[in-house]
């Protein structure tokens, strides 16, 4: 009776095996890399229905990021401004600029101009943007230094292990409350001993102990 | 950052705009078919959110994925807009909601209430705290009432026979109405309209008369309350309605008088009652309850003493009450009550308490009982003094120039009304089967209903519906029970273009301005007195949700005994009752209310509160009826001291059915044992057997209104019952109603019995802890754990043997909060509206009647209900086991949800972490971490936690077994009622009571940004009182007190360490954060049936304490008042 299976064989099961292990490895490496938002969101600008450029707003007119985000201290949600907050200067400036077609329609109308929602937490994270910078982070923690860009991009991840890095150590990321809406400055820790010490300080004397657990954020 | 993006070099597009691309998008956006897309695509569908998002990110994947290799987009995100006003909307702050002071009207009275927007979106109602008597609490039906707004099965066009007319039609035909019995001075013109208290509508329905003097305005409501008024003006001369003051009575009688739950005021009264009931201390009073009912209401559920009697034998009952305590009367009442057996002795118990605390007595009667009963009343309220005091009158002209809906059918049969307009109601439903009113209405050669539901009466021969706008779509007024006038002010402009009552008035009067807020406006001006400036007072109106000052006075009355008299001459000889000849009486239902919540899913779901029967009514018959009639139970087969009378299968009660027959007239439903009934009076609720109404209370329950007459609206007689042989399966929630001797409701008598044995309130306060397993054995927390306060306690005791980290209280890791709950027992009246309450809060879903067969309920908190009768008596202890139920139970209920152990059985079972304690004793749940073990609910020994077995939000309740083959998606009706801060959970999650952690995280954020704006960052801690959980919040009796434990000072601190709290099953060490506070009865020791110990707790002692037990005769040892603490404080905090 011939032999069914040449003795090479016999390795068999241990090849597949190595070959499994090395698939999944891979498989886990490419979901790792390519499917968590490190990858599929961070560098994420879409086009928007009206090319609006921070940088020539915040960077060359210098406003404040609260003239259009104008609840960001009181409420989660930081809000987009409304056509009227736009028309507020552009019934002036380049009122008939077809760059600004939409504000101008969305004001008329009321239908509301569609921007492309960029930063998005998912449904069951319940962001609060006022607690935020009310204690001392600042916008370009999440968002970058918009008042650079000429169209918003999404600089980090937002991923969960983003935050709780943050919530693990927030003495590192913390500014002097003044600061927070000042993209181009420091954070404490980074300003030498001096700094590291009022880090330490401010988180002691405003009692910062950001949640950890589940609750701080899903509900 | 692992990665370095390059983008492409811009193309020709991008060039002209500036802004760079996202990668998968880059050819795809230069293609002048996206172009194409984009230009179409944003100007139609903008206004959607959903259309907008769904179809273009649909569009764009498909082209993605033709390009080809950029299969990977797949994996991100669907794009989403954000869209803003283009206006900027004054006070909205998009994220934060808005409230606003409304108020739900029912018939002569309305709820004050506080609603919840988000941007433009009512998501729940609270009661308005500034009307004081209320204190913030809203009713159970008031909180379901929100989820009508959002019904989709609502009248959504206006019809006329059968074509959808516009609003502008509705009006052209309203107009010309007026103007067609203007000619004839109204012959010919009928309204039929609900009752209502609005002011506005008042003064609207004067003008109607004045212009149409023929017109007939009629008012009906299957369920009325003006016997009262009739017996007034007998007894007093004048026509006044009577509001009782229950916090100033310290001895209260109900003659089949359900005033914690059905009665007009309810909600004022429960509040008033619980304060006079409520005990924190040794030297607080508590009233005492005697109650004479024929069926088992939430009011005599709290009864220290309860007499069993048919409805009709309420006046011989208030006979003799009357002659005993007000012997001069007794020999010329003596013949009305003949022919009846009511112990003499109760009677004379019960009059002599009353008499012993003249001017803190009171006398209450049901509402629908007849005049003669309340002028009895209003006698010995006269004689013990109660008037003026417990008992105060207020003028009633609500009925002046008012026709019943009698006088109307009269009218209709002779054919002399030509144009019928129909304001809600749902005549065709409920209106008594001697009228035949569906005949009658067809008759009518133009029927206008304005009505929210396309229902019954617009089915008979309706010529034009309207629809009728929700009370939260409209601008209006009412008045609450003591008179104060009330706004209903719209949160959304009406939906489908309803129109309001009033305003339909004032278009058919033909007034220059119909709009509602404008008649509003005039007549709240008219009401603050002369020359006040329109825009200030509506402003404050609106603000404050009251109209100050303008509560009804009391007038004095005076009883005048021949005039009372008169009453009686009509009166015929009582009716004795037998198997073969029934007393019915026709209750208004505890959810569906008259039938008008009948497609409301929160209500229907939601058990009732002594049946435990959810999406059904029942015939109730007593125990000793249910043995006459034949109905045995069969044996349950489960080792315990109680066999049920009735059949259960899996959680589905097996009820026979059978035919309830009144006067030739028959109806046919599935009976319902209940113990506590009179013998021979069967109790039918109203409300149920719709047959033209939404999906959901399609088939709900069987309607008792074809056995009701003109002459028997609320009590019929002369009924019998004949079985059906068929069977009907009941959602019941609660199988088992015995706490077969355990602990879990612990009760005292307020007062020590004649023989002082230790264990009432006042001998020992801390009764609680000689009861129990934890009264035997040594404490979990030892002797060093028993001497700390609770916030110690929660901190300093560590909690180990876990695998798991669990926070190590005291340490740095620790919250600046531990949250934890108190309930007083004592006052909760098993009312439901926390049931409700956080079913409309945390986004729980309803299930249908078939999966609460299966036990697969949702609600978070639960009231359970359980009867003792101390006659325990088990196989399982060595008796002969019980066969028949206890005809007379005393009552306990209990809310039960998560009670957040710090040593959580659930927690420690998850496989993967899905349930975790946080840094404030938060047991909380993490839905994306669930996949669905079960494990947790298993292992939870107070079984709180509620599983998704399907995706309730997503599928049809009809479909779920259909899996991916059924429909999907919810309406976008529904989405807009539900919160925005609380996660809509899918399918194969736990969830479970999170005790409102979206009010605590919000609570704490808005208090920290204010604290930091004012300039003191480092208060973090929110003071006490600021969170309140949904169910404390709408709570009418405050039974749910909520806080942080290390505030000493903190109400639910405070509640904690009073004497009277425990933990339910404390003894397993798991260490609840919800504690609850013992409940107490008051019994009259010269009573016959006074029971010198809560039945519970005979119960428990038979079970527990034989007499041969060593230390078990003197049960009482454990309790004295020196080891109490170490007894059972067992982790409780």
């Amino acid at each position: 009776m011939s032999k069914l299976f040449p003795k090479s064989a016999n390795k068999l099961p241990l090849q597949i095996i190595v070959y499994l292990v090395v698939l999944a490895g891979i498989a886990t490496a490419g979901v790792t890399y390519y499917m968590t938002p490190k990858y599929s969101r961070v560098g994420y600008a879409p086009v928007q229905p009206v090319p609006f450029s921070h940088a020539q707003h915040v960077g060359e007119v210098g406003l404040d990021c609260r003239y259009c985000h104008s609840n960001v201290e009181k409420s989660g949600h930081s809000n987009v401004p409304t056509a009227q907050t736009c028309m507020n200067c552009h019934s002036i400036i380049k009122s008939t600029s077809p760059l600004l077609a939409p504000v101008r329609e969305s004001y008329a109308n009321g239908t509301p101009v569609p921007w492309v929602w960029i930063h998005q937490t998912p449904d069951y994270a319940y962001f609060n943007h006022s607690i935020h910078v009310n204690r001392g982070i600042s916008c370009v923690e999440c968002h970058g230094k918009v008042n650079e860009m000429d169209t918003v991009t999404h600089m980090q991840p937002l991923s969960m292990a983003f935050c709780i890095e943050c919530h693990r150590k927030p003495e590192t990321r913390l500014r002097d409350p003044k600061d927070v809406f000042n993209l181009n400055s420091k954070r404490l820790s980074e300003q030498g001993a001096e700094g590291a010490k009022k880090a330490s300080d401010f988180v002691h004397d405003w009692k910062v102990k950001p949640p950890q657990s589940c609750s701080g954020c899903h509900r | 950052m692992k990665r370095k993006f390059d983008h492409p070099a811009p193309s020709e597009r991008e060039q002209l705009t500036g802004p760079k691309y996202w990668r998968s998008l880059d050819e795809l956006t230069g293609t002048p078919g996206f172009k194409a897309q984009l230009e179409r695509e944003f100007p139609e569908g903008a206004d959607t959110l959903d259309g907008v998002d769904r179809r273009h990110f649909m569009k764009i994947m498909a082209a993605s994925f033709a390009l080809g290799g950029a299969g990977l987009a797949g994996c991100r995100r669907p794009e989403k807009f954000i869209l803003p006003y283009g206006k900027s909307v004054e006070g909205v702050i998009p994220g934060l909601p808005s409230y606003y002071a409304t108020a739900m009207p029912v018939r002569k009275w309305a709820v004050p209430l506080l609603a919840e927007t988000h941007q433009g979106r009512p998501t729940k109602l609270e009661g308005n705290p500034s009307y004081l008597p209320h204190g913030g609490a809203a009713s159970l039906t008031a909180q379901a009432s929100i989820l009508d707004l959002y019904d989709p099965d609502r009248a959504t066009a206006h019809k006329q026979v059968g074509a959808t007319i516009s609003r502008e039609q509705v009006d052209q035909l309203l107009a010309t109405i007026g103007q067609t019995y203007g000619g004839t001075q109204g012959a010919g013109l009928a309204f039929l309209a609900e009752e209502s208290s609005s002011p506005t509508r008042r003064r609207l329905v004067i003008a109607l008369r004045a212009k149409f003097p023929r017109a007939i305005w009629s008012e009906y409501e299957p369920v009325t309350d003006t016997p009262p008024v009739q017996a007034a003006q007998a007894a007093f001369g004048a026509a006044v309605r009577p509001i009782y003051n229950f916090k100033a009575a310290k001895r209260i009688v109900s003659i089949d008088a359900d005033f914690l739950q059905a009665e007009a005021g309810s909600l004022l009264y429960a509040r008033a009652f619980s304060e006079g009931r409520r005990v924190t201390k040794k030297s607080d009073p508590m009233n005492r309850l005697y109650v004479a009912e024929s069926g088992l209401s939430l009011t005599g559920s709290m009864a220290d003493h309860r007499l069993r009697i048919a409805s009709s034998h309420a006046l011989a009952f208030a006979v003799k009450l009357a002659s005993a305590v007000y012997p001069q009367s007794a020999e010329a009442l003596a013949p009305y009550a003949q022919g009846v057996e009511i112990p003499q002795a109760w009677i004379d118990a019960c009059a002599a308490d009353l008499r012993a605390n003249p001017g803190s007595s009171l006398v209450v009667a049901g509402s629908h009982l007849p005049p003669e009963v309340h002028a009895l009343v209003y006698g010995i309220n006269t004689a013990i003094e109660a008037i003026g005091s417990t008992v105060n009158f207020v003028a009633d002209e609500s009925t002046a120039g008012v026709s019943s809906l009698g006088g109307l059918a009269t009218a209709m049969k002779a054919g002399s009304v030509k144009t019928l307009v129909v304001l809600g109601g749902n005549p065709a439903y409920n209106a008594p089967a001697d009228l035949d009113w569906a005949a009658l209405q067809k008759s009518v050669g133009e029927v206008v209903r304005v009505g929210y539901y396309a229902d019954e009466t617009s089915a008979v021969g309706a010529t034009t519906h309207i629809v009728r706008a929700h009370y939260l779509e409209s601008w209006g007024d009412a008045r609450t029970v003591d008179g104060t006038v009330v706004p209903v002010q719209p949160m959304i402009l009406p939906l489908f273009g309803g129109l309001t009552d009033i305003e339909v008035l004032a278009r058919i009067l033909g007034e220059t301005n119909p709009d509602p807020y404008a008649l509003v406006a005039t007549t709240i001006t008219a009401l603050s007195g002369a020359g006040a400036n329109t825009d200030k007072v509506m402003a404050r109106f609106l603000h404050d949700g009251v109209l100050a000052g303008s509560a009804a006075k009391p007038v004095s009355v005076r009883f005048n005994a021949n005039g009372a008299r008169q009453t009686l001459a009509a009166v015929k000889p009582a009716a004795t009752f037998s198997a073969k000849s029934l007393e019915v009486r026709f209750v208004c239902d505890h959810k569906m209310d008259d039938g008008r919540f009948a497609n409301n899913g929160w209500l229907q779901e939601c058990p009732d509160p002594i049946t435990k029967i959810s999406w059904d009514n029942a015939i109730l018959v007593s125990p000793k009826l249910g043995k006459e009639l034949g109905i045995y139970h069969a044996n349950t087969g489960i080792q315990v001291a109680r066999q049920e009378e009735a059949e259960f299968t899996m959680g589905k009660e097996n009820a026979r059915v059978f035919e309830l027959t009144v006067g030739g007239r028959t109806v046919s439903g599935p009976v319902h044992i209940q113990p506590g009934l009179s013998n021979y009076t069967v109790v039918v609720p109203l409300g149920y057997g719709r047959t033209v109404t939404g999906h959901v209370g399609k088939g709900a329950g069987f309607s008792a209104y074809p056995l009701r007459t003109t002459e028997a609206m609320h009590v019929a007689t002369g009924a019998t019952l004949t079985d059906t042989k068929t069977r009907v399966l009941l959602a019941n929630t609660q199988e088992h109603w015995s706490m077969e001797g355990r602990d879990i409701v612990r009760e005292a008598n307020y007062e020590p019995a004649t023989m002082p044995d230790g264990k009432s309130y006042q001998e020992n306060p801390g009764y609680v802890n000689t009861i129990g397993m934890e009264s035997h054995a040594p404490s979990n927390l030892g002797p060093v754990g028993e001497k700390m306060s609770p916030p110690q306690r929660a901190t300093q005791i560590p909690r180990g043997n876990s695998l798991y980290t669990t926070p190590q209280f005291g340490k740095k890791e620790d919250g600046y909060h531990q949250w934890g709950m108190s309930i007083d027992l004592n006052t909760c009246i098993g009312c439901n509206a926390c049931v409700v309450a956080c079913q409309a809060e945390n986004n729980i879903p309803i299930v249908g009647k078939d999966q609460v067969m299966r036990g697969r309920e949702m609600h978070w908190i639960r009231i359970d209900r359980y009867y003792s009768s101390g006659d325990i008596d088990g196989g399982a202890f060595g008796g002969e086991g019980n066969t028949t139920l206890p005809e007379e139970p005393q009552i306990s209920l209990q809310p039960m949800t998560c009670v957040h152990c710090e040593l959580a059985p659930c927690e420690t079972v998850c496989p993967v972490n899905a349930t975790v304690h946080d840094e404030e004793g938060l047991n909380v749940m993490a839905y994306n971490r669930c996949i669905g073990t079960r494990y947790c609910a298993n292992n939870c020994p107070y079984k709180v936690r509620r599983f998704n077995f399907f995706n309730w939000n997503e599928r049809k309740l009809d479909q779920l077994y259909l899996g991916p083959l059924g429909d999907s998606g919810m309406p976008e009706l529904v989405k807009m009622g539900k919160n925005p801060e609380v996660t809509i959970r899918m399918r194969g999650v736990m969830e479970k009571c999170t005790y409102c952690v979206q009010r605590i995280q919000n609570a704490k954020i808005q208090h920290k940004v204010k604290m930091a704006q004012a300039g003191q960052p480092g208060e973090v801690r929110v003071p006490d009182g600021t969170i309140k959980t949904a169910c404390q919040q709408t709570c009418p009796v405050d039974a749910i007190v909520f806080g942080d434990i290390l505030d000493e000072q903190s109400d639910v601190s405070v509640a904690k360490k009073r004497e009277q709290d425990y933990a339910v099953l404390g003894y397993l060490n798991v260490r609840p954060r919800t504690t609850y506070s013992g409940k107490l009865r008051n019994p009259n020791p010269k009573m016959p049936d006074y029971n010198a110990l809560p039945m519970s707790r005979v119960e428990y002692d038979r079970k527990n304490v034989p007499q041969t037990h060593g230390h078990g005769a003197a049960a009482g040892a454990h309790g004295s008042p020196g080891n109490e603490k170490q007894a059972e404080k067992k982790g409780a905090h």
